[in-house]
């Protein structure tokens, strides 16, 4: 089954979604509209740059301390948390272990995320993934 | 805060503190691990950065979307390939994933 109907399958899940690139490709399921899952995608996308770049400076203080390469983040709200794995993301009501079956399948689901992230968002809309991208 | 208490959470390898400004106040390592105080300072300031982020991008969803329910925040973690560091306030805990209970952390840092 498809990662993101299986996510939303979970209740409590109240939309998930997958990405690419640049976050204007994009693919939901549940609460969201276009233009909120276009701008949920972007954010995900530039939350999970961020948190690459980041792993890239720990790794020239420590190399392979188990840091890189980023599989994702979470953010926690008061109500709704906010998962990101690879592509992927899911906003999912606070409910009891609903986080940890949700990271569990995400991360069983999307698998390890490979070391050159940008390629490997890009990979996903198909193509030259080398020309497009330098 | 009982730093000791923060160990005890599933796949713990590291539980420490931090100013405002990201310094790192006080921390406890599993011994074995790899991570150093150096590491650990880095990642109090990615944490805090990632907070501020975080809050911001909060108060803008809210704000565009009439959705709530996602502030005030209540932490922030990055998922490494073997570890994940869970934080909030000024407190943070590294647990390994294959042992992470991500809510127990959280919940355990929110009552702290």
């Amino acid at each position: 089954m498809h990662i993101v109907k299986q996510l939303m399958a979970i209740p409590g899940v109240v939309a998930a979604g997958e990405y690419a690139y640049r976050g204007d490709r994009f693919s939901y399921e549940g609460a969201l509209t276009d233009e909120f899952a276009r701008m949920a995608s972007i954010l995900c996308r530039a939350n999970t740059l961020s948190v690459n770049m980041q792993s890239e400076i720990f790794d020239s203080f420590a190399e392979n301390i188990g840091c890189r390469p980023v599989q994702g983040w979470i953010v926690r709200g008061s109500q709704i948390t906010i998962c990101a794995v690879g592509n992927y993301f899911a906003f999912i009501e606070n409910r009891d272990e609903l986080l940890n079956d949700v990271m569990t399948i995400m991360r069983a689901k999307v698998g390890d995320v490979q070391d050159d992230l940008l390629v490997n968002l890009y990979a996903r809309l198909g193509g030259d993934t080398k020309e497009a991208l330098y | 805060m009982d730093l000791q208490k923060m160990m005890d959470l599933p796949g713990a390898l590291a539980a420490f503190t931090y100013s405002d400004k990201g310094d790192l106040q006080s921390h406890v390592l599993r011994e074995g691990t790899e991570l150093t105080p150096q590491v650990l300072d880095l990642l109090a300031h990615s944490c805090v950065a990632n907070q501020a982020i975080a809050s911001m991008e909060a108060r803008g969803w809210e704000a565009l979307t009439g959705q709530s329910g996602f502030q005030p925040l209540k932490g922030f973690s990055m998922v490494g390939l073997e570890w994940s560091v869970v934080v909030d306030g000024n407190c943070g805990v590294v647990v390994k994933n294959r042992d992470a209970d991500y809510e127990a952390t959280f919940n355990a840092l929110q009552a702290a």
